[in-house]
This record gives structure tokens, sequence and C-alpha cells, in this order.
């Protein structure tokens, strides 16, 4: 370098040429083929390959380095264990609830499900996502490894581990296919289910006299009278539905749940086993006014389960619209 | 008395006034200079007449009864009250209109919408748009539009304000200049005499000046007593001109009975009329047409819109390619939108405006600690692109101080001391030529140290007298000791000033030796005069008689010290017999009784104003930095060769056509002018020339010294530099240099020398007038050249890793990696205080070792630092980015191949159970975490790429083991970013204002890896920088 330099000084070239001024613009031609210099956008066909070349080794080199990490992060990392769980997780300890059917895909940001009771055509879209949704439920062959795990599960006969629990899917009536989901008679099933969390495990109301305040009391009742009869069916993650509103809860007229009302604890603690299915509930609205948008609030009741309207957690939120 | 005739001075200045630059809003080589609107020409040459016209005052020319009657004045009372009143109001106060000042608002605004800021507006309004658009269709719309738009507006105006106190913070160094002391005026009204505030003066007060005083007004003198003015800062005359009341000459600048406003009287006292006052002066017009001129872009102005486009270019191609993109893909438009702020937000470099501005101001701050103090900060790297300096000789070069530097007695020529601190050569002070010599300069000498300066070193105390003298007297102060007390104890009986005719000065002393009642008879003068009156010589102790040799040898000596631009005076002394001279005797200076021939001559003393003594090392510094020093003097030729040598600005073994001819002894005419590299160009010669002569002058020498020029042509030898494509600094003091300073790319005044107008018209100012304190701002404008660029290297590569996360938001439909606001957090956050410690960081290698730049190619930023920023580190940053974004999705439980195309159930809020790839189903809060945390986790690895971003930062060339990280400022760069950005991470309530989560300690790691790479790369690649200059990787990566 110093000797240009020095070269430059001590000659007579004391100063920069100027470049000689261009014209205002280069035609477009011009500039994606300049045949003066024989360039292409600026540069010639070496220098593309060149500087091609360059680059092609260089991003070669950047995405082995990427592939080489991924290599050694997915090594740590178990298929069937998520790495961090529960609270060490960002998914927490509080599982939300999830509804079927969903509005259409095209529409995902709506929770509205809207149908006219008596046009086929019109529920048409909600009873053939169920049947899709449920399509698992029936055929045990379709859930990998549902076939060789499934266990007999009751509340005194919880899965051994690896083992899954059988969802009765007939105790459903009369939210069956059948029935077409008893859509066709404007009395809509909804079917809930409780978000899965790896290794969470429920703590059940399941004692009548420590229920808290905000709990349904048809729910109450429910709990109370099934302690007397059934007590060993109390280990429940309960379920309510009711209208968010005071005018809602009026709309929203009978409401019943299938098979029991809630998700029977012997399907906790989800750990990924071949084959688990959610255990379902289906929410049949016997009676709810039409022509009315009724806002629904199902909950899950445990006592690790908490409740938060605005972030739907511990329930989910949604609306019918029966014509 | 002294030898320096006076060639064609007069007409050097009385081009001077004639300000005769029309400027055309273009550089000398005809490249436009600004954008602004060109003005109308007609009213540009209304205003030049405008001042052609002024200039034909005939004040000075009518007779006193005349004017007096004019101004309605009298010499004895001066105006009455009442009419000085009536004219305060009707012409305003006697003080120069300040330049036209941009108003403070539109200043603000230019800070609120220039640069970036346009683009955020867009996005902020975008955002506003997007919020209001959501408000009336959606019943719960989220609120992330309006705080997006909100807080990017409230970075735009905070961004503003900054730059904008930045601004007006380095404006205030001016105002310090503005408000100086006072000047009062001593006026007479209605006969009384009145100390007045100048600005109170109208036309037709009566005031009194004296010795000291600045001029207050143009005033016609109509009384006079030995009265002098310096000129110099009007006319670059830096001799003193007596004035009086006699009219003698039609030019006002030359004729004697005129004054100019703002110059100084040195000497004696008058009184006179005022004539005009404020703007009206001479000086006032002057002032006017040089802050009309408009100087044009920076160079680093230039540079930061060329930045500007590029990266503005840049975010718009994408923004709207992108835009396009989301629409063909099927996105809603309001999407489509959010799209957009999102892609300007990546691209638009936020924080970089305002790091640019505080490194040039920490780089102007360093240079007013070296004496060089920017008017204007983006002068701050003029300077360092200067390939011309048209420099001052007196002052600037040189120590502004006469000083002996050689004596000849006993037929030898003695070397003095010139340093300013004395620590050169010393001579024989025994010999008893040496003492008669000292006796004749300390007796024959009227100057004397002005009183209470006891403390002062000698050479640095104020002198009473002539500047020759000064020099005497500080040399026999320093070989003699007490002057003052030598000459008490030699009394002085009479004496012969020196006058102009006779050019000599003579005096009579008793001698300190009691025993001898003889008295001793000295004389000082022009050499030739001195030895016409000489008949014998002192050489060696002995008086020999002057015969024809030693005249030779006596003008050998004369010669050789005025070729060396010396002023030389002759000394001679003469001891007057007792028996015709006696005790008493009544010495006649008027009708000389007592001889003044046949007398003993001792020897010559020259004097000369010493160069500064860190010149010759400044102008040699800027040789090798390839800079072109240009000495513009309106000194002699002689002279300024001499000091043009001794400082190196013409380099030894080159030579002048006249020193070819000399040498080869053939006329002037028949060298070729080609084989002179040096040229020494008179003024008056200069007037002669056509600017392609000129032209050929600057091309074709290296060294010019221009002697005898006026501050006027000045102008002209700047616009020949520019036309040859230089960049061209020009130092000035006077009122007159003030065209020549605006007209140059960075204008350099005296802090102390230099006029106020000369200050105003400057971009810099040299606060101790030293040549060499030039030098440190070319070394600190070139230092901060080369560290813009690595600030701005550093800043834009953050880009990518910004960008690229909304890209594949759109394109691979994957949650969004990176939000706005954690971009705003890099952007205003962790990246500031890094970038702007890049400006500390020492050079790389001797930046005064190389050619200025090349201001048509050496940008600062060129498609090399994009393509190193973007294209290569920015990509390993945004490639460790990802990699932490899809190690916590999967740590998490949603590997990779899950999260491709699953956006629109991600960000839907009706999907409450979003299943991941171990079967878990998320709610839309618990997602929403997720994404933030995989945000934090981005920008914290953004961050930790950014400390191997920021070290391969530091050196552009070297290897970081050879820089070293002595850069404290940037130390501390690193642990503040990384302290700030666990600081977002980590502290309570961030995730409610920020939406940043705290990370997992093992979520810092996964970057580390392509930090490494980073490293690794860099250093591989300076690597091969190094082994090969010049080679296909320095072309395609050397920014």
């Amino acid at each position: 370098m110093p000797t240009i330099t020095e070269d430059c000084i001590d000659g007579f070239q004391q100063y920069y040429s100027r470049p000689p001024e261009m014209p205002k613009k280069k035609s477009i031609k011009q500039m994606i083929y300049d045949a003066e210099e024989n360039s292409y956008f600026g540069r010639t066909v070496e220098s593309w390959a060149k500087i091609g070349i360059f680059y092609i080794i260089f991003y070669g080199v950047l995405g082995a380095l990427v592939a080489i990490c991924m290599w050694a992060f997915f090594l740590t990392l178990d298929p069937r264990i998520p790495k961090w769980k529960l609270e060490s997780s960002i998914i927490g300890t509080n599982p939300g609830l999830g509804f079927r059917p969903l509005p259409p895909v095209d529409n995902v940001e709506s929770t509205l499900i809207w149908y006219k009771g008596t046009q086929y055509e019109n529920y048409k879209h909600w009873t053939d996502s169920l049947d899709e949704f449920l399509e698992v439920y029936k055929v045990p062959g379709l859930t990998p490894g549902r076939g060789q795990n499934i266990y007999n599960c009751d509340y005194n006969q919880p899965p051994p581990r690896g083992q899954v629990c059988d969802v009765d899917i007939k105790s459903w009536a009369p939210c069956t296919k059948e029935n077409n989901y008893s859509y066709h008679k404007s009395s809509p099933c909804i079917f809930l289910k409780l978000n899965k969390i790896y290794d969470w495990r429920p703590d059940f109301y399941n004692n009548s006299q420590t229920l808290p305040a905000d709990m349904p009391s048809s729910l109450k009742n429910h709990i109370s009278e099934l302690e007397k009869t059934d007590p060993i069916k109390l280990n429940t993650i309960w379920v309510s539905c009711e209208g968010e509103n005071p005018a809602d809860q009026e709309n929203i007229g009978v409401v019943k749940y299938y098979p029991i009302r809630g998700f029977p604890g012997y399907f906790y603690p989800y750990q990924n086993s071949e084959g688990y299915l959610s255990p379902l509930v289906a929410v049949h609205f016997e009676r709810p006014k039409s022509g009315i948008i009724i806002n629904v609030e199902c909950k899950a009741w445990a006592r690790n389960i908490k409740h938060d309207r605005k972030d739907r957690i511990g329930s989910v939120h949604y609306e019918l619209l029966i014509d | 008395m002294s030898y320096k005739p006076h060639l064609e001075r007069a007409d050097s200045y009385r081009v001077a006034t004639v300000i005769a630059t029309d400027d055309d809003n273009r550089t000398a080589d005809g490249h436009f200079k600004s954008r602004r609107k060109m003005p109308t020409k007609a009213a540009k040459k209304e205003n030049l007449d405008d001042l052609k016209q002024e200039l034909d005052i005939d004040h000075h020319k009518i007779s006193p009864e005349e004017m007096y009657q004019r101004f309605q004045t009298h010499p004895e009372n001066g105006l009455s009250h009442a009419k000085a009143k009536e004219n305060l109001e009707r012409d305003g106060p006697n003080a120069l209109t300040p330049p036209k000042q941009t108003p403070e608002w539109v200043k603000f605004c230019k800070n609120l919408f220039g640069g970036f800021a346009m683009l955020l507006w867009i996005g902020a309004i975008l955002c506003f748009v997007a919020y209001s658009i959501q408000a009336t269709t959606s019943e719960e719309p989220s609120d992330d539009n309006l705080y997006l738009g909100i807080v990017l507006s409230a970075v735009v105006i905070v961004t503003g304000i900054f730059s904008y106190y930045q601004e007006s913070k380095s404006s205030k160094i001016m105002e310090s200049f503005k408000n100086m002391v006072p000047q009062f005026a001593t006026v007479i009204r209605e006969g009384e005499k009145l100390t007045l505030r100048a600005e109170d003066l109208v036309l037709g007060d009566v005031v009194e000046v004296k010795f000291g005083d600045r001029i207050p007004a143009d005033i016609r003198i109509i009384e006079a007593r030995n009265f002098k003015v310096d000129n110099s800062s009007l006319t670059g005359e830096s001799e003193p001109q007596s004035r009086g009341s006699e009219f003698t000459h039609e030019n006002p600048l030359e004729t004697k009975n005129l004054a100019f406003f703002s110059t100084n009287a040195v000497e004696g006292t008058a009184k006179g009329v005022v004539i005009s006052c404020g703007d009206h002066t001479v000086m006032g017009r002057i002032a006017g047409l040089a802050s009309g001129l408009d100087t044009g872009e920076t160079p680093i102005a230039k540079e930061i819109h060329h930045f500007i486009h590029l990266i503005t270019g840049v975010a718009v191609f994408l923004g709207v390619t992108f835009f396009v993109i989301a629409f063909i893909l099927g996105y809603h438009w309001l999407d489509a939108v959010i799209f957009l702020i999102g892609i300007i937000v990546a691209n638009v470099p936020e924080g970089l405006l305002a790091t640019v501005t505080v490194c040039l101001t920490l780089t102007a701050k360093r240079m007013a600690s070296k004496n060089c103090l920017v008017k204007n900060l983006e002068a701050v790297e003029t300077l360092g692109s200067t390939s011309t300096i048209c420099s001052d000789k007196t002052g600037t070069l040189t120590q502004n101080r006469m000083t002996v530097a050689h004596m000849w007695f006993d037929n030898q020529i003695i070397e003095a001391d010139t340093t300013e601190d004395q620590s050169g050569v010393q001579y024989d002070r025994t010999s008893p030529g040496f003492k008669a010599l000292s006796r004749i300069a300390t007796l024959c000498n009227r100057a004397e140290f002005k009183g209470g300066q006891d403390g002062v070193p000698i050479l640095k105390k104020e002198v009473s007298g002539d500047a020759s003298e000064a020099a005497l007297l500080k040399c026999m102060e320093l070989a003699l000791g007490d002057v003052m007390n030598i000459r008490k104890r030699n009394r002085k009986i009479a004496e012969v000033p020196f006058n102009s005719t006779n050019k000599y000065q003579v005096s009579i002393h008793e001698t300190e030796d009691p025993n001898d009642p003889r008295v001793l008879l000295v004389m000082k003068g022009a050499p030739e005069r001195i030895l016409e009156r000489c008949s014998t010589i002192f050489i060696n102790g002995k008086e020999k008689v002057l015969d024809e040799e030693m005249k030779e040898a006596f003008n050998n000596a004369y010669m050789e010290l005025g070729g060396l631009g010396e002023r030389v005076l002759g000394f001679c002394d003469f001891m007057l017999p007792s028996d015709k001279y006696p005790t008493g005797y009544k010495y006649n200076t008027d009708d000389i009784n007592f001889p003044i021939d046949n007398l003993r001559f001792v020897g010559l003393m020259s004097m000369i104003d010493p160069p500064r003594a860190a010149v010759p090392d400044a102008v040699a510094k800027c040789r090798s930095a390839g800079i072109k020093v240009i000495m513009v003097t309106g000194d002699h030729p002689i002279t300024a060769k001499a000091i043009a040598k001794s400082v190196g600005i013409i380099s030894e073994g080159n030579e002048t056509i006249e020193d070819i001819a000399q040498r080869l002894n053939i006329p002037i005419s028949e060298v070729n002018p080609r084989e002179a590299k040096a040229a020494v160009v008179h003024g008056a010669e200069l007037r002669d020339v056509s600017s392609d002569q000129l032209d050929e002058i600057l091309r074709y020498h290296t060294e010019i010294v221009f002697a005898r020029t006026s501050p006027q042509q000045k102008l002209i030898i700047v616009e020949g530099c520019q036309r040859m494509g230089a960049i061209v600094a020009v130092t000035g003091d006077g009122v007159n240099d003030s065209p020549a300073l605006k007209k140059a790319d960075i204008g350099v005044a005296m802090g102390i020398a230099g006029s106020d107008v000369s200050k105003q018209a400057a971009d810099m100012i040299l606060l101790d007038d030293n040549f060499a304190s030039i030098v440190t701002g070319v070394e600190e404008g070139r230092l901060i050249f080369d560290n813009l660029k690595k600030s701005i290297a550093y800043t834009l590569t953050s880009n990518i890793p910004e960008i690229s996360p909304f890209l594949a938001f759109i394109l691979c439909d994957i949650p969004l990696p990176l939000g706005t606001v954690t971009i705003l957090c890099i952007d205003l956050g962790t990246d500031m205080i890094p970038a702007i410690s890049l400006a500390y960081e020492g050079p790389e290698a001797d930046i005064m070792k190389r050619r200025p730049r090349n201001p048509d190619v050496d940008n600062l930023v060129n498609e090399r630092l994009i393509s190193m920023a973007y294209g290569q580190i920015g990509m390993i940053q945004a490639a460790a980015g990802f990699f932490v974004y899809f190690v916590i999705m999967a740590e998490n439980g949603f590997l990779p191949m899950k999260l491709f195309g699953i956006r629109k159930m991600w960000d839907s809020k009706a999907v409450n159970d979003l299943t991941d790839s171990y079967g878990q189903e998320w709610t839309y809060r618990d997602r929403k975490t997720l994404e933030y945390t995989c945000h934090t986790a981005f920008f914290i690895s953004i961050v930790v790429v950014q400390w191997a971003d920021l070290i391969i930062c530091k050196t552009r060339r070297n290897s970081i083991f050879h820089q070293g990280m002595r850069n404290w400022a940037l130390n501390f760069g690193l642990v503040f970013e990384t302290v700030l950005a666990a600081f977002l991470s980590y502290c309570p309530g961030m995730d409610k204002g920020l939406r940043m989560y705290p990370l997992k300690l093992v979520w810092w790691f996964p970057a580390i890896p392509f930090m490494l790479a980073i490293f690794v790369y860099d250093e591989t690649r300076r690597f091969y920088l190094r082994r090969n200059p010049g080679g296909w990787l320095e072309q395609e990566t050397y920014y």
C-alpha cells in the first residue's frame, strides 16, 4: 500500500480525477447489459461468477453450520417427552378448553356456530366437521398404537403406564352422528375437550364441602348428589357451560352433558402414550333460543384450574346462533 | 529601515474590496453545491451593483465644512441629542446585522422530517390507520397497532429532538463568540464628552479614538495625532498605516482621512465624524456579502444522504415487494399493511442518525480540546477529506512575532535561537563583537516591556513599540538580562527617532564607566545606509579600516540574510571625544550638531517572524498524508519562500523556476516550467493569469507559495483548487477572507487574530491560530470517517436478523420470530452505545500516511459494506436468531416442521387448543407467551452475535489481536448491551410493557456457535485481506 501512495504524491498526479459527468439517466437497457464494459447489471460475467461462487460457498458453509447445530440440538430432544414440562414449560399448568365443531378454516378468527336447523346444507359443515373430529374415536386404527395400548379404564382402575383409556362413544347419545348430533332439531351438541398438558395432574373437587363460590349451583348440586350415590366418580374434572351474560343465561335453555358432566380423572396425566385420545364431553343445548346470538362460556373445574375469561384459560368461549 | 520594498502593495488591496464572486451555486469545477433554488439573476446583480455604488462614497473628498453641513454636525460640539436620537431611529443601531438564521422551528422540523424520519412517520401513520380500521370493524381490537404507532411517533420525535438539541448546542458555541465584550466609544454631543456603547453611534457623531481602541464606525478623520490604524482585517495589509485629516486618494480605502469600522487603532489619537454605520460600513458590506454565499453540502452530509437514499431504497423496495407478495398469497390487505409496517421498522436503523450525530459530537469535543473549535458538526469530517490546505503565513505558520534570527559580527554569521521555548542553540556571548553589538541594540531602542508581566516568559511578554525593536529588546533581554537597568545605567542624552527619509535612528548615551567621560553615540538602521556612514569596522575586538574587502564581506552577509527573507538592520557606534562633546553639551536633534559620519560599524542583526515549532512537523505530516499545503500570504516573496522552505512547504532540493534559472545561469523564460516542482507566485502575476493558467500552476507544481496576494485573490486560488477536484481547507483571519472561507469546503478562522466576520464565515476556528492544530483536525476527521464506517457497518448488520423474521413470517407462515417492539429495542437500545463506542476506536494504521479519500469514489457506505453487513455477517446473525427460535419452539413442544403453515391458527384468538408435536394443546395466551419468549430470545441472540460483530467491526484490516481491546468505551458498550438485554428480559413487568419474557439461561447459548462463526469468519477474511492486498477479496469485501 504505502508505495502506491508515495508514487501518487511525488508525481504530478496530485488530484483525484473527477469521474466523467454521467448523462443523467443510463438507459434501462444499458443497466441490464452494458456493451461497452460487457457487463450485466454492472458486473461482467466473470465477476458475477466469482461473487456467485463466493456466496454459494459462504451460504453452503453457513447452512452446514445451521444443520450441525440443529442435528446436535435434536439429539437432546426426546421424541415423546417434551424437554420442558409443566411449570418449566411455557405451556404452564393451567389447561384451557377446546370446542368442536370449529367454524370453517377461512373464518379462523371466529367462534360463532351459526346455522339453520331446518336445512341440511346449512348445518352440513358443522356435522361434517364433527364427523371428521370424532372419526379417530370411532376407528381405533386411525390412531397409531391405540389398538394395542387400549385399556378398559375406570375410576378404580387407572391405566398402567403406556396404556391408554378407551372413550365410550355410544354414551354420547343423543349427540351421535346418526342423530346428526341433534343439529337438525336446532338443539346442537358441542363437544368439549380439555387441553392436554404433558404430565399434568388434576386436583379434583371431590368434596362438596369445599367447592368454590363461583361454581354454578347446578354443578354443585350434581357434585353433592354424586357424593352420596357414587363417590368414586368424584375424581372428575367438572364441566359447566353457561351463558356469559344474564341475557345469555336466559336464552341458553337447558344444557345436558354426556356421557358424564366432566372428564374422568383416570385419563390423567397425559403422557403422550401412543394411541391416547382426550376424553370428550358432549354438551347438548336442548332448547336454545333461536334467532339470537348466545354467548356461551364453558369452564373446566379442578382445584388447579384457574379461570380467566379474557385469556380463556380454564375455559372456552363460543357463540351460538340458530336461525 | 528595512529590506522590504513595498511592491504594488496598494493595488493588491484595491481589488480586495470589490467582491466579484457571483455565487452561482456551483463549486469551481461546475458541480452543483447544493440543491437550493437558484437565486434570480436580477436580484443578485442588483446586490452587486448596490455594493459598487456604495463604494463610491465622497465623504472623504468633500471639504470638512461641507461634511459638517451634510451631517448637520459640528467638529467641536458634535450632534445635538435630538438629532442623534432622530438618526438612531432612522438608521437603527450601529451594529452588523447577524447573518440570517434559519428560524428555530424550521431547523426543528428539518430534524423531525428529514432522514429516515419520513419513513418512520409513514410507518406510524400506517399503524394508526390499521388500528382505526380494526377498532371500527372488530369488537375487541388489539391495541398493538395503536401502541406501535405511538412508539414509532415517539421514536421519531425523540430522535428529532435529540439531533436538534445536538445541533443547537454546537451553534451555541458560536454565540459565545458573538457576545464579546461590548465596545464603547467616546462621543461628543452638544459639546459634551460621552461614553456610549458603539451600537448607539449615529451618522454625524463626532468620536474620539485612541490607540488600542477598535474604530466604532467608518469615520472621516478631522484631527489626528500620530494616528495609525491596523487595516489588516480589512485589506490584508499587515503594516499599521498612518491616518490624518488630509484627503490623499480617490479610493476611500486608500485615502488617509478615513478609518474603518472594526479595524484597530494602534498608535496615537484621532477625532472623526461618523460617515457610515453598521451594515453600511465597508466591513458590514463585505460581511453581508459573505453571509449571502451559500456553502454547499459538506462531504459527510453528502455521504449521509447517499446512505439514507440507499437504505430508504431498500426499505421501500422490500416493503412494496412484500406488500404485493402478501396480496398474491391471499392475505387480507390489513395484514399486508401490517407487514409493510414491520418491514419498514426493521429496515430503518432508527438509532443510526443519532449515533452518527453523537460520534461527530464526540470528535468535535475532542478536537475542541486540541484547539480546533468546530462550528458545524459536519465540518468535523470535512477536514479529514481535505486534500489541499491554503494556509496563511503570519500567525498560522509563524509565531506572529518578530524575532532576531541571525547576527553578523566579527565577520561571521551567528544564528540566534528563534524557537518559542528557547531550546535552540546558544551562541557565544562573551566576544567583544557581540558586546558592542548588544550595547547598540540595547541602547538604540525605544521599545519597552509593558508593565505587570513579571511571571511571563520574556518571549511572551507584550512590548510597546515597533515589531523590530521589540525583537531586539527581547533578544537582548535574553542575552544580557535586565535591559531596562542597562539603559538606566547608560542614560540617554539625546535621540533622533527613525524616519523614512534617513532610515536610521540615533541616540546618545552616557556610558556606565564612571571613569570615561566620553559619551556614546549608537545608531541603527537600513544596513546600506549605516555602512555609508562608517569608516571603520569593529572586528575581533579591533577597530579596522573599512576597506573594500570588508565591504565585500558585509555585502555577502547582507545578501545572505536578505535571501533568507529576513529583515536586516545595521548597527554602528562611535565614542564622541570628550573634549569636543563634554558633559552638558547641548545636542540638537533637529539640526544635528554631532558627527553622524565616519562611525564604527559593528554588525548586522536580522529578524524574521519564525515558524512555529510544530509547523514543520505538521507540514511533513500533511505531505505524507497526501495533502497539498499551499501558502498564501501578503508578505514579500522572499520572506514567504524562506518561511516556506523552513517549514517544508517547499521541500529541500525542490527548486522554483527562478532557482533553476539562477543555477543554470539562463533567463527564466528558457526554463521548462515543468521541471520546477515548486513555485512562488506573486500576487501581481496572479491578477493577470487566466483560470487555465492558474490551473496549470496548480497542476504542475506540487509546492506552491502565493506571495503578495490580497485576501481577495485567495478566493481565486480556492476556486482553482476546487476546479482541480480538491477538497480545500482555507485559513483566514481578515474580513476580506470571509468570501474565501465561505467558498472553501472548510473555512478555518483564527481564534486569536481572526475578525468576527471571518469567524462567522468559517466552519472551524483554530483557538491557538496554529497550523499544527489543523493537522490534528485532519487526523481526527479521517479517524471519524473510518470509525463512522465501522459504526454503520455494525448497526446495519443487525438489520438482516430484523427483516428476515418478517419475511419468514410472510413466506413460510410461521409464528412471528421477532416483533417490531423488540426491533426497536435493538435499534434504539442495545445497539446504540456499542455503535457510539466505535467512535472512540483508535486508528488501525497511521492514517496520516495515506492519501485523502477520493470524495467521488470512497463513500461512507459502499456496496462492499452493504455486502458485508447484509450479505455475510447479517446472514450469520439471522441464522443464529432463527436457530434460537426453533430451539425454544421445539423445547416447548413445537418441532420446526410443525411450525410451517401454522401461522393462521397460531394467531387466531378463536383457537384455544392448538396441538404441538407432543400432543399438548396450547391456549391462545400460552402460545403468545411462547411467541414473545421467542421474540425475547431472538433479541438476546442478536445481542450475543452483536458482541462478535462489534469486535470484528473494530478493525477493517488488522487482526483484533493486533488492535487489542483497549477501547474501554467499547468494552463498556459490550457490558452495557448485555446488561440492558438481561434487564429487558428479566425485569418484572416487562412482559406487560414490552412483551419481553424471562429466558432460561440455556437459551442464551444457542447463538454462541454463530457468534464464534462470525468472529472466526471475519478474522480469516481479514487475514487473507492482509496477505493479498488488492486481491479479489479486498475488492469485494473491504469497505
